[in-house]
């Protein structure tokens, strides 16, 4: 970011909260500049220019003005706004689960280009995919990658011997894939299947524009989505609670809601 | 803020500083206005004002039916007989109801689901009054539900998880209109308000 007083970014928009009578408090995730929190001024009253561009899973061209304590939005252009997401729950609860993991690993003004792309694409990829749970999938396990926090898949993560096939578990909170000879003290270790963790090596070496339309069997999707939401608590050290929001959303049907 | 914070204050004005600074938008310099404010008034002002503050927490209810906030139950609203009885406008909010009524175009009943379903602030369908809602419409002849929830992200997934457990029933869904405010610009209007407007076009 330059020393400018004025700058303009490209940010998709994490979350937003009212700020005094008319103000919205912004966590943006921008293009070049990474996490940022900004007041859009204005932006609840009905007239205002900014009204409706700071709803989450809002890509805009922003033009910011720097300040002492919160920079201020000046202006507003909207790019891209998922109305293919927004205009289903399972969708619009999928791209807030996003939303809330990137706002929880992403550090504040810390600038991750591929991190953002990643992002914008997998939102964009979320309505074309048949099956939307590999995207999201995808979105886990290289925002762990490019945070850093990627778990080892290929090797023990103990011993450092590559690892044979049905010969090997998983540990979150050690790092990866263990072999069944290595028992770090004080690790909580579980089974993988087999084809779990060919998924996850697919999903690693995988480009997300041209994600496979891939079978996956319930059990595997559900010791997947387990493992990963392992990873991913562990290192937040909190609950996701989108992710609870959209598990409640498959599991409910109308039948148990409307009596 | 504790009562350590305030040590140079007299115990009985730190307290009312201390509680004061728990109001939403009150911080701790507004808190400090606000308790001095309330010591020069008149004694009567001030008493008027605690009784006030008594009396809404002794008096205030929620409606059985409609869940707004009213001294007696069912409100003012549910128990007039020259509102029709057949519609149904769910709204987040009471002050929502207030802002409705000033409209003067809509004669039906009202649901306040308190809230909308927010999963990043952990607020769920279970926190709010839905439940109270499928009820009503279960056990009533409603023959529409207007959804008046926000136009934001977390009143859209409200609204839409509403209208997704009706949806097997005759009862007819529907949610106010969205698109340019009066007195807005469609230079500056964001992408998603204007095709929302151009998919809700009318004849003129």
């Amino acid at each position: 970011m330059s020393s400018a007083k004025y700058y303009r970014t490209e940010a998709l928009t994490l979350k937003n909260m009212p700020l005094g009578e008319s103000d919205l408090l912004v966590t943006l995730y921008c293009k070049d500049i990474g996490k940022l929190r900004a007041v859009a001024k204005g932006a609840r009253k009905s007239t205002s220019k900014l009204v409706g561009h700071f709803e989450p899973l809002t890509i805009n061209n922003i033009s910011i003005t720097k300040s002492t304590n919160l920079d201020i939005i000046n202006q507003a252009e909207t790019i891209e706004d998922f109305d293919h997401l927004k205009s289903n729950l399972i969708g619009m609860a999928q791209g807030v689960y996003i939303n809330e993991l990137l706002d929880g690993f992403a550090p504040e003004s810390h600038s991750n280009n591929d991190l953002y792309i990643l992002t914008h694409n997998v939102l964009k990829k979320l309505a074309s995919h048949s099956q939307a749970r590999l995207p999201l999938m995808y979105f886990e396990l290289h925002l762990l990658r490019l945070s850093g926090l990627m778990p080892e898949i290929y090797h023990c993560v103990e011993c450092r011997e590559e690892l044979s096939p049905e010969c090997h578990r998983f540990s979150s909170d050690y790092g990866g894939t263990l072999c069944l000879q290595c028992k770090p003290p004080d690790s909580v270790i579980r089974n993988i299947s087999l084809s779990a963790l060919k998924v996850l090596r697919m999903l690693h070496k995988a480009n997300v524009n041209r994600l496979p339309e891939l079978k996956m069997s319930p059990s595997t999707a559900e010791e997947l989505d387990s493992i990963l939401r392992n990873t991913i608590q562990f290192w937040l050290d909190k609950e996701i609670r989108s992710k609870t929001f959209l598990e409640y959303l498959r599991r409910s049907t109308a039948d148990t809601i409307y009596s | 803020m504790t009562l350590d914070d305030i040590p140079s204050a007299a115990p009985s004005l730190a307290r009312l500083i201390q509680e004061l600074n728990k109001l939403p938008g009150i911080g701790p310099k507004s808190a400090q206005r606000l308790a001095y404010h309330i010591i020069r008034l008149p004694a009567n002002e001030a008493y008027d004002l605690s009784e006030a503050i008594q009396m809404v927490q002794q008096k205030i209810v929620f409606c059985d039916e409609c869940q707004n906030l009213t001294d007696k139950s069912p409100c003012n609203i549910c128990s007039n007989p020259q509102r029709q009885r057949n519609l149904i406008c769910a709204v987040e909010d009471p002050l929502d109801i207030l802002a409705l009524e000033k409209t003067r175009c809509y004669n039906g009943l009202y649901h306040v689901l308190h809230g909308a379903i927010s999963p990043m602030s952990g607020i769920g369908p279970d926190q709010l009054k839905i439940k109270e809602l499928f009820s009503r419409l279960s056990s009533r002849d409603i023959t529409e539900l207007i959804l008046a929830t926000n136009p934001t992200l977390e009143g859209e997934a409200t609204s839409m998880y509403i209208s997704r457990f009706l949806g097997s029933t005759n009862i007819k869904i529907t949610h106010l209109a969205r698109g340019i405010p009066i007195g807005g610009s469609l230079e500056y209007s964001d992408s998603l308000t204007l095709s929302r407007a151009f998919q809700g076009r009318q004849q003129f």
